[in-house]
C-alpha cells in the first residue's frame, strides 16, 4: 500500500515493504531534481526562444549536443518514473476492483516502458544529421 | 491528516496537476521521437501543435508544473522538518507566490504570442 504518512521516520514505521519506503523516498529525491530540470527546459523553450519557431532544425541542433541529451533523457527517465509512482497511488486510491485495478496497470505500465523506450531511441540513437 | 481546507485543495491540485503532465508527457514524446521518420512527419507535427489552442493547453501545462513542483517542495519540507505540517497552510500560500513570479514571464510570453497571432501561417 501506499505510504500516507507526512514525515519519514513515520514513513518507515508505516511501509509495508522497504520497497514502499524506497518510492517514498524516491518521489522526494526525484521531485527535487526534476523542479530544477524541468524549470530549465521550460525556460529555455519558451522564453529564451519563440515557441512557435520550434522545428526539426531547431531540436536536432540541440540534441546534437551531448549535455542536452543526457539533460533530457534525466527528464524523461525520471519523469516517467516519477509520474508513473504517482499514477500507481492515484490508481490504489481510486480503482477498487481487484481485477480492474491489475489490468489497468498492465496497459499503464506498458505505455510508460513504451514511451521511455522510444524516447531513448530518438535521444541516442538517431541521427538528426546536423552539420 | 489536513485540519485546513486549504490542505485539501492542494492534495486535489497536486494530483490533478500530476496526471495533466503525465498525460502531456506521452504526448511530448511521441511528437519528438516523431523525427526518427524525418524532417517532413516531424515539422508536420510541430507545425500541428503550433496552433494557438495548443499554446493555450501548454500555459494550462506550465501552470500545472509550477504547481505540482513547488507544491511538491512544500510536501518535502512538510515530510523532512519538525515545523513544515505546522506551517503546511502559510507554505502554501508561499507557493502560490513562487508560482506567480515563475508563471508571469510565461504568461506574457506565450499569452502575448497567442494575442499576438505570431503563430507562424
Amino acid at each position: 500500500m501506499a505510504i500516507k504518512s507526512r514525515r519519514y521516520e513515520e514513513a518507515k514505521l508505516e511501509a509495508s515493504t522497504n520497497l514502499e519506503l524506497y518510492w517514498w523516498v524516491f518521489m522526494r529525491v526525484s521531485g527535487v531534481v526534476l523542479v530544477f530540470l524541468l524549470i530549465g527546459h521550460m525556460w529555455m523553450n519558451a522564453i529564451l526562444v519563440d515557441l512557435n519557431s520550434i522545428d526539426y532544425d531547431y531540436v536536432a541542433k540541440r540534441l546534437s549536443q551531448t549535455t542536452w541529451k543526457v539533460y533530457d533523457w534525466l527528464i524523461l527517465a525520471l519523469a516517467l518514473l516519477h509520474g508513473g509512482n504517482g499514477l500507481r497511488y492515484v490508481l490504489d486510491d481510486w480503482v477498487r476492483d481487484p481485477m480492474k485495478r491489475f489490468w489497468t496497470k498492465v496497459v499503464v505500465y506498458s505505455l510508460l516502458a513504451f514511451l521511455f523506450f522510444l524516447g531513448s531511441l530518438s535521444l541516442f540513437n538517431h541521427d538528426f544529421g546536423v552539420n | 491528516m489536513y485540519r485546513g481546507s486549504e490542505g485539501q485543495w492542494a492534495f486535489y491540485l497536486h494530483r490533478i496537476s500530476g496526471i495533466g503532465i503525465l498525460v502531456f508527457l506521452v504526448l511530448h514524446v511521441l511528437n519528438i521521437a516523431s523525427a526518427m521518420w524525418g524532417p517532413e512527419v516531424s515539422n508536420a507535427f510541430m507545425k500541428f501543435y503550433h496552433q494557438p489552442v495548443f499554446q493555450v493547453g501548454l500555459l494550462f501545462l506550465i501552470a500545472g508544473v509550477l504547481y505540482h513542483g513547488f507544491n511538491g517542495l512544500r510536501i518535502i519540507l512538510m515530510d523532512f522538518t519538525s515545523w513544515g505540517v505546522r506551517y503546511q497552510r502559510q507554505l502554501w500560500y508561499g507557493v502560490w507566490v513562487l508560482f506567480v513570479v515563475f508563471y508571469l514571464p510565461f504568461l506574457i510570453k506565450i499569452g502575448g504570442g497567442i494575442l499576438g497571432g505570431g503563430h507562424g501561417d
